[in-house]
């Protein structure tokens, strides 16, 4: 198995973002700041190459809504192995706590 | 042109783009507002009314759509790109919105990428540049000339000057916001105008003849042994290549107007390449000696 590499804290919020669901830039920006309490915020630099460095492994594809009043609107979806991903993380960010609480 | 327009020849260096974003910012502040930003020369719109907060990005875009779609998401006018592959944008200044709602890297590793993406084209670049250097310098050894010796110190410079961009990009914390940052960038450009310009006057100037002769018989009466002759328009040197065959020996002259010879060679069988001449401007012959049935190459330049 390939080791993990740890997810960046942007590339970690973007996947939780979308694990409920698409999302535009936007909307994982707000949703990122919301959920940390205002702690990580998701610039757009940083968003255009973390979801393009994500769309290259193949963790996140581009689709275009359908929603009405969002229409031909960019959003962002999960794929299988981006989900794997970020199961991933999360289990080890889950053993890093656990460690810490060992100790 | 009205005096609403201005156009700034301020120029900044790559590794100091932060302080390009902080001047553009306190423009904005005195209701000079960026229309066109680029490498060599900015234009400005007079407009008090607004206030804009600016960034810039490097590297090469492969969805502009996206792109601009993604700064325009949060606030982020796309405004142009430069050739080389800088990207402005500016944003309404709100005073009520925290100072990191004008940040476009909002962590580390992103930043990084921005800066890497630079250093990387500057390493490759730099180091191309230093490799013509080094040609030049071996050349030296065994071909020393004005143009060639130019040629080094160019290519010297410039990879050096690269170089140590790519460093300060690769370590920002190290020396960011240099002052002096105008003169380097036009020394990096004076050098790259005045260096190769320089050195492709001086290369078309020189003489650059190549002669065969060849009297297909013994038989064959001597001809006139002056056939050629050239200009020398500035003292350097210069080199020749030459052969001769000769059924007795013969004598190949390079004689100036004074009709002094500066290089002879008597031989019936010669090959030498590169030979040096250190010759003063003037105008000069070349000159045989010779029986019949003589073969002669040369080549000088």
């Amino acid at each position: 198995m390939k080791r993990i590499e740890p997810l960046s804290e942007s590339y970690y919020y973007i996947l939780l973002c979308l694990a409920k669901g698409a999302n535009h830039g936007y909307g994982i920006m707000q949703m990122t700041e919301k959920l940390s309490g205002g702690d990580v915020k998701i610039g757009s630099g940083t968003m255009y190459g973390a979801t393009g460095n994500m769309m290259k492994k193949g963790w996140i594809r581009e689709i275009m809504s359908d929603e009405p009043g969002l229409e031909r609107r960019r959003l962002y979806q999960l794929t299988d192995s981006g989900r794997k991903a970020l199961r991933a993380e999360i289990n080890r960010l889950q053993r890093m706590l656990e460690n810490a609480e060992g100790v | 042109m009205s005096s609403n327009y201005k156009t700034s020849f301020k120029a900044y260096t790559a590794w100091n783009y932060e302080r390009e974003i902080e001047d553009l910012n306190k423009a904005s502040e005195k209701s000079w507002q960026l229309v066109k930003g680029g490498c060599f020369h900015s234009r400005f719109v007079k407009n008090p009314d607004v206030h804009y907060r600016y960034q810039l990005d490097f590297g090469r875009i492969e969805d502009m759509g996206r792109y601009i779609e993604t700064f325009r998401e949060q606030g982020w006018e796309y405004i142009n790109s430069t050739f080389n592959g800088w990207h402005y944008f500016r944003k309404l200044y709100d005073p009520s919105q925290p100072e990191e709602s004008y940040e476009i890297f909002t962590d580390r590793e992103s930043l990084h990428e921005m800066n890497n993406r630079w250093a990387r084209l500057a390493l490759i670049l730099g180091i191309i540049l230093a490799a013509f250097a080094v040609f030049y310098a071996v050349r030296s050894f065994t071909h020393l000339t004005i143009p060639s010796l130019i040629r080094f110190f160019m290519f010297l410079i410039e990879s050096a000057l690269l170089l140590r961009g790519w460093f300060i990009m690769r370590n920002p914390e190290s020396s960011r916001n240099r002052r002096g940052d105008g003169a380097i960038f036009a020394i990096f450009l004076s050098v790259i105008i005045l260096g190769a310009g320089i050195s492709i006057i001086l290369e078309g100037q020189r003489p650059h003849m190549w002669t065969t002769q060849q009297a297909s018989s013994i038989d064959q009466p001597i001809i006139d042994n002056r056939w050629n002759d050239f200009d020398v328009k500035y003292a350097d040197n210069y080199y020749l290549d030459l052969k001769l065959e000769a059924p007795a020996p013969m004598t190949f002259e390079i004689v100036n107007d004074a009709g002094e010879a500066v290089f002879t060679q008597t031989a019936t069988a010669f090959d030498e390449k590169n030979i040096r001449l250190k010759l003063p401007r003037g105008h000069y012959q070349f000159s045989i000696s010779c029986t019949t049935g003589y073969y002669v190459y040369c080549d000088l330049d």
